[in-house]
């Protein structure tokens, strides 16, 4: 015989609690006994407990209490029903039963007598079809699987056949059946887990003492989750339930698991804690960040209570092995993870559902856009996608020009010439650069990039450079989403873009500077149209978001900052009284490299006519470039095709202005283009590649002529005269970035970059120079003598932009070469020179002289190169101090970038679902 | 401007003349096309020199530094027990030196080396050394090149000296008339910090008649000398340029007696090798003999003496594959002396003999030749006593050679050629004979480059010298 108490614990659950009474009280099995538990409602609760047991039956607790604690008080005062079976049945305030849901969990009872813990299917209360569990489980982290997917309907698909129960690890204390002398064997429930959690504590400890718990599909209940919605305000605890959910989830890990498993456990979850504390922060959701922060601190800074919990389970962890294959499998982390990615990726955050009671995801706001990500069918609608066509095309395009560049590799070989240095290093030497000395701050990126391309510097840098044309096509395309919404038009635009003859200079002359920022261009293009038309918190982050970018593409070639400088300020005079806000966010965007470049920029400003130079080594241009050559966009130089490729665009551009669509942004776009091209020629005439200048005129350019373009698609429907119109137009129009990827694979891609460099410095000067020492590699040219100094490897980029040795140093290389003979070779040894490197052939004007040197010896001379040693006393150059300013500077640089990459990082895009709809700010809420 | 940028062809037009005015600026910007300008060398004195007199056993040394700039300076002669010290430019310092003498070493700083230079020249009138043998005191390096007879036609000592204070690790290549001569001892011969050494070449290669040789060193630097003694005479090879495609051989003096030519090709290819005299009267090819035929890595000669005895000449050797070249000199009388020259460079930047005299038995000639472009030198004396004569200007026409006889002081005087600005490049030699009984003595010495001045390149620091330059 079973004797079934019922026990009803209430907390301003008003709303439920008279559907979950009448419900109690209407099962086909009836309850024997009913007990009613108040803690402290405000909302008549008690009354209404009192209707329905009477009132003797009630237990008036304080607010403060928890539910466990409300429940050991009635089992404390329940008198025994001898000669029978006795079960507790615990049931929330807002769980309602189905009628028949007592009859069918005692059947199973009788069915596997050895059960100790029972527990209906949980539906959810508005939603009544909505499955909320059909028992729990414990991941690794804490984290509480149901195994159901997100919003998944009851359609009997987790019902177990033939008996209709299912052996789990937990389940939930809404509509849980307890035999009463297991909940005596094992101490109850948890008084110490006020809320949440403690079912599967004392679920866990049932299952490790051998007792079987069951969840029974047939039984059915909703539940509200009133608490864990926040639905009601919580009396137990100050805290939010989230951050409390995941206190006591790791406090109840922690507190079961076996104690080197436990360890295990512990710091598995303090570095997950910290990555979602990042993410979250990314994801700009603080609170979650410092719930998350607070929930593992909680739990590490009090060993005692841990460790008195865990003493108090000694007995329960023996059984372990009884739990252990109930936990969710490993696999699950990953895919939990995949999903924090994808959400944030759709817009979601990634917000999920660890810290709540259920697996009830809100519905997010579907992103309808061509964002890459999606659920099904992904490499389907990837290649469906006419951006991804266009880059698989441009990859194509590239690889095909590039074949030397990428195919002809020697042993030992690097990828450098005009303007890039030999790729050679690591990250990590890249890194030490960096952080050793005053380095440009260029190297702080590439080195960040090639820490992500696996520490390979050179494949960073392939990307970059090798990679400039698809990645600018893709990114042409994906940001003139917002301002070009005619898809083949932004096709033409994007294709044209990349092969640009700015573009295939860039490859040619190994340009990285203007390879970055000419990747990034489009973006800068998309993200000022943001600034200056969005509503104020895109605005704002756009203006964040553009300051970072513009501060890596500044850093690369500095004259980018003193043309949307220019452009910024027309901006903001004809924009800054139209809309509030814009001031303030060019002042960002503006206002944001001059912060981050800080101490580097002040060096520029010493020296102006770093502006014009880019990352790498400086590499002149023959300032006679021809007016048509820059009227066509063509910045000369190794690479660029001829001036007829892009006559055609600019043929095309002139047409379109007939066609009066957007005339405003058409004005703009033109203005850019003028503007570029003037800049173009006075950085020309200045021996400087005009290849960014040109590169803006083109982005301006090309978005008015875009703009045009569905006008042509309308020609094209006209049909006759009009139609034979506007495939002329096309043909022309496509015929700019056809010819120019033709000319390119036809060249390949021909320039002074080349993938087989050798390094500058002799393997036996590298091998025997000591820190300090230095390598004079001297080289003889038309126009005199060349030199540099090599420090004890081969430099990494960057290096070569370090402080020249001046004139007295100059002098005493030239008297070295000239063989005059004095203290030449000794001044250069001073200055921690030891080894002369000559690569071949010598000029035997040079060997001679450095034959006849007494100071030098000839270490070795081929006709690829000649060595010679000081023989005299070398002091070792002093290693640049590493300043204390320095190390500070490091520090904040850091902090600042990570503060801009959180203010423009997007946002979770729907609000927080985490205000209670129905409830009047001030008013206090129900039940548990 | 609203009104203007709504009408399709206002815009146009706009656009239009925007673009216009761009070109223009362009246009009118463009800078007309320069030529890159090879920057000039600089010449800057020399500041150190350091210089070996090989043998000077016997002999008399001569140093001198001429006037210049001026400066402080000095001079240290490390002559053994006597070390002597100079300040003065323009002095010349003499010393006959007792037999068995180490190797001198003349080292210069600052003033006092800019164009230092040192002779020694060593005259017997009986035995086996009878004869006048001079030879200018070497500069340590790291190769040099010589040619002549070879170990078989008579006694032919190599002195080597390391005066650096870096162990030299020297090797011998010998090229006879047969081709290059494998030797097991040629290399390998290690001379300490101070160490000099004579090697005898009948060792390294026994069979020769004539040869070429090349003394380099695989590290540290030595100063190398050949004395040949022959039946025909004593007197050391000059050093002679190293392998090139055009040598010219100066200093063939206007008197009589047998003149032959050494030419060698050191390389792996055989060279037809053009033959040209530049002569009093014009550069002639001498007939018969406008070429010869070396074989790669062999040595040739050739008697010029119809063709050249009896004028101050200069040989011009014209060939597609490098060579070296040389000259004996052999004087009349019963018993002959012998002197050499050698394949020169051009005296760009003047030149300084330290070791001339004019005595009534003595003539000190010197012969230059402009192969090229006219040539105008300047001469200067400088007397051992007494003043300075004015200096004597000399006008060399394209392709012809000058002889000049030198009147000085008797005791010794030191000669320095200076061309002048703008003239063609000179070459030239100085040779000394004097008449004794039994024969004429002879010795010869081809003009070097003085070590006044040298051409210091505009050096530029530019990071992108790790590339390799780019050609489009």
């Amino acid at each position: 015989m079973h004797s079934v108490t019922a026990i009803v614990v209430a907390h301003d659950g008003s709303r439920w609690l008279r559907d979950t009474l009448r419900a109690v009280l209407a099962q086909t099995r009836p309850i024997d006994r009913g007990v009613g538990v108040d803690n402290g409602s405000r909302d008549g609760s008690g009354a209404l407990l009192g209707e329905a047991f009477g009132k003797h039956s009630v237990v008036q607790m304080p607010r403060s209490s928890g539910f466990a604690e409300a429940v050991h008080e009635v089992v404390r005062r329940l008198p025994e029903a001898p000669g029978q079976t006795e079960w507790l049945w615990v049931i929330h305030d807002d769980c309602a039963p189905d009628p028949r849901a007592l009859e069918l969990l005692l059947h199973a009872a009788d069915e596997y007598p050895e059960t100790g813990i029972l527990g209906p299917k949980l539906r959810d209360w508005l939603d009544r079809k909505l499955l909320l569990e059909v028992g729990v489980t414990v991941a690794r982290s804490g984290r509480r699987e149901t195994g159901l997917e997100a919003r998944e309907y009851d359609q009997g698909q987790h019902d177990a056949e033939p008996r209709g129960v299912r052996d789990v690890l937990a389940v939930s204390t809404a509509g849980m059946l307890i035999r009463r002398d297991v909940w005596d064997e094992l101490g109850g429930l948890d008084a110490k887990l006020p809320l949440f959690r403690d079912d599967l504590d004392f679920c866990w400890r049932a299952r490790a003492a051998g007792h079987r718990v069951l969840a029974v599909t047939g039984a059915v209940a909703w539940h509200a989750e009133a608490s864990s919605k926040r639905r009601r305000r919580i009396a137990a605890s100050d805290d939010h339930p989230r951050r409390l959910a995941r206190r006591y989830s790791l406090f109840v890990l922690m507190a079961n698991l076996p104690f080197w498993t436990m360890l295990w456990s512990m710091a598995r979850n303090t570095v997950g804690s910290l990555i979602r504390t990042v993410l979250f922060l990314v994801a700009k959701q603080p609170a979650h960040a410092v719930d998350e922060l607070a929930a593992i601190g909680s739990v590490l800074v009090h060993p005692l209570r841990l460790h008195r919990a865990r003493k108090a389970r000694k007995r329960s962890r023996a059984g372990y092995a009884l739990v252990k294959p109930m936990f969710s499998p490993p696999i699950l982390a990953f895919r939990r993870a995949w999903e924090m990615v994808q959400n944030q990726l759709s817009g979601g955050g990634p917000m999920d559902s660890a810290g709540r009671h259920h697996a009830v995801q809100l519905p997010g706001a579907e992103e309808g856009d061509e964002l890459l990500n999606d659920d099904d069918g992904f490499l389907r609608r990837t290649f469906a996608s006419p951006g991804v066509r266009l880059f698989v095309l441009l990859t194509a395009v590239a690889i095909a020009a590039e074949r030397d560049l990428l195919a002809g590799g020697t042993p030992g070989g690097f990828l450098g010439g005009g303007a890039l240095v030999p790729v050679a290093g690591g990250a990590s030497d890249l890194w030490a650069f960096y952080t050793g000395e005053w380095a440009p701050p260029y190297v702080a990126v590439l080195a960040a990039l090639s820490t992500i391309t696996f520490g390979k510097t050179w494949l960073a840098v392939s990307i970059l450079l090798l990679g400039c044309v698809p990645l600018s096509g893709l990114s042409a395309y994906l940001a003139t989403r917002s301002f070009v919404g005619y898809r083949p038009a932004r096709v033409w635009l994007a294709a044209t873009y990349a092969l640009l003859p700015v573009a295939t200079g860039v490859v040619a002359s190994g340009r990285i500077g203007s390879a970055v920022v000419f990747i990034l261009l489009p973006v800068y293009a998309s993200l000022a149209t943001k600034v200056l038309a969005d509503t104020r918190k895109p605005a704002r982050r756009a203006a964040w978001g553009l300051g970072l970018l513009l501060a890596v593409g500044t850093a690369f070639a500095p004259i980018l900052y003193v043309f949307v400088a220019v452009l910024g300020l027309l901006a903001a005079v004809s924009f800054g009284g139209v809309r509030r806000g814009v001031g303030g966010n060019l002042l960002i965007a503006l206002g944001t490299p001059l912060l981050l470049l800080g101490p580097w920029l002040a060096t520029i400003v010493e020296d102006p006519v770093r502006i014009l130079r880019e990352a790498g080594l400086p590499m002149t241009s023959a300032p006679t470039l021809a007016p048509e050559a820059l009227l066509t966009l063509n910045p000369g130089g190794p690479g660029a095709p001829p001036i007829w490729v892009t006559a055609g665009l600019l043929v095309v551009a002139l047409g379109a202005l007939l066609l009066r669509r957007h005339q405003f942004i058409v004005a703009v776009g033109w203005g850019v283009a003028i503007v570029g091209v003037l800049a173009a020629t006075v950085v020309s005439r200045l021996s400087t590649w005009p290849g960014v200048p040109l590169a803006f005129a083109a982005t301006g350019l090309l978005v008015s002529t875009a703009l045009a373009a569905p006008r042509i698609a309308e020609f094209r429907q006209a049909g006759g005269f009009r139609r034979a119109g506007a495939f002329l137009v096309v043909l022309v129009a496509f015929a700019t970035p056809v010819a120019a990827a033709t000319l390119w694979i036809m060249n390949e891609a021909g320039g002074p970059l080349r993938r087989d460099v050798r390094s500058p410095l002799p393997a036996i000067a590298e091998a025997n120079s000591k820190p300090g020492e230095g390598t004079l590699l001297i080289r003889t040219a038309e126009t005199g003598l060349t030199y540099t100094v090599l420090h004890g490897r081969t430099p990494v980029i960057g290096e070569s932009e370090r402080a020249a040795y001046g004139s007295e140093f100059t002098d005493a290389v030239a008297g070295l070469a000239s063989g005059r003979g004095g203290s030449d070779a000794a001044k250069l040894a001073a200055q921690g020179v030891a080894f002369v490197s000559v690569p071949g052939p010598v000029d035997p004007t040079i060997r001679r002289a450095l034959d006849s040197d007494p100071a030098i010896a000839r270490v070795t001379l081929t006709d690829r190169a000649g060595l010679w040693r000081m023989t005299g006393r070398v002091t070792p150059a002093p290693v640049p101090a590493d300043g204390a300013w320095h190390r500070y500077w490091l520090y904040g640089q850091g902090a600042l970038v990570v503060v801009v990459l959180i203010l423009a990082a997007p946002g979770a895009r729907p609000a927080e679902a985490e205000t209670p709809e129905e409830i009047p700010a001030g008013r206090e809420r129900v039940a548990v | 401007m609203r009104r203007l940028i709504e009408n399709r062809f206002g815009m146009l037009a706009l656009v239009l003349i925007a673009l216009a005015a761009v070109y223009g600026v362009a246009f009118a910007s463009r800078p007309a096309p320069v030529a890159p300008v090879r920057a000039e060398p600089v010449r800057a004195p020399i500041a150190s020199v350091s210089t070996v007199c090989p043998d000077p056993g016997g002999a008399m040394v001569t140093a001198v530094t001429p006037p210049n700039v001026g400066g402080a300076g000095q001079t240290f002669i490390d002559d053994g027990d006597d070390p002597f010290t100079m300040d003065e430019p323009g002095k010349l310092w003499q010393k006959t030196m007792p037999a068995g003498t180490d190797p001198i070493r003349v080292h210069a700083t600052g003033a006092m080396a800019s164009g230092l230079e040192a002779a020694q020249t060593r005259r017997a009138l009986s035995g086996e050394a009878r004869g006048l043998a001079g030879v200018r005191c070497v500069d340590p390096g790291a190769a040099a090149w010589f040619v002549g007879p070879g170990p078989a036609a008579g006694e032919l000592k190599l002195h080597l000296a390391n005066v650096e204070s870096a162990p030299a690790d020297v090797a011998l290549v010998v090229y006879s008339g047969e081709g290059q001569v494998i030797a097991d001892r040629a290399s390998g011969l290690i001379l300490k910090p101070g160490e000099h050494r004579t090697v005898d070449l009948k060792t390294v290669a026994p069979s020769p008649l004539v040869m070429a040789l090349n003394v380099s060193t695989g590290r540290g630097r030595v100063a190398a000398a050949v004395e040949a003694a022959t039946p025909e005479g004593v007197d050391w090879l000059p050093q002679t340029t190293e392998p090139a495609r055009r040598v010219v051989v100066p200093g063939v003096p206007g008197s009589a007696g047998r003149r032959e030519l050494y030419v060698a090709a050191p390389g792996d290819q055989d060279a037809i090798v053009q033959i040209k005299a530049v002569l009093k009267d014009g550069s002639y090819a001498l007939e018969n003999r406008e070429d010869v035929e070396v074989p790669a890595g062999s040595v040739a000669t050739l008697d010029l003496s119809t063709g050249v005895t009896g004028q101050p000449a200069a040989i011009v050797l014209t060939s597609d594959v490098p060579v070296v070249g040389g000259l004996k000199i052999i004087g009349t009388g019963s018993r002959t002396d012998v002197a050499y020259t050698a394949g020169a460079p051009s005296i760009d930047l003047g030149s300084v003999v330290a070791d001339a005299r004019s005595t009534k038995a003595v003539t000190s000639r010197l012969i230059l030749s402009a192969p090229d472009k006219a040539a105008d030198v300047t001469v200067t004396l400088l007397p051992r006593e007494g003043d300075a004569p004015e200096p004597i200007e000399v006008a060399i026409p394209a392709q012809r050679t000058k002889e000049i006889i030198l009147k000085g002081s008797a005791k010794g005087f030191s000669v320095v050629v200076t061309p002048k600005a703008g003239s063609g490049p000179v070459y030239g030699g100085r040779v000394m004979e004097e008449r004794v009984s039994g024969g004429q003595l002879v010795t010869a010495q081809p003009l070097a480059v003085a070590r006044t001045w040298t051409l210091v390149p505009k050096a530029t620091e530019a990071p992108s010298v790790i590339l390799p330059p780019y050609s489009s």
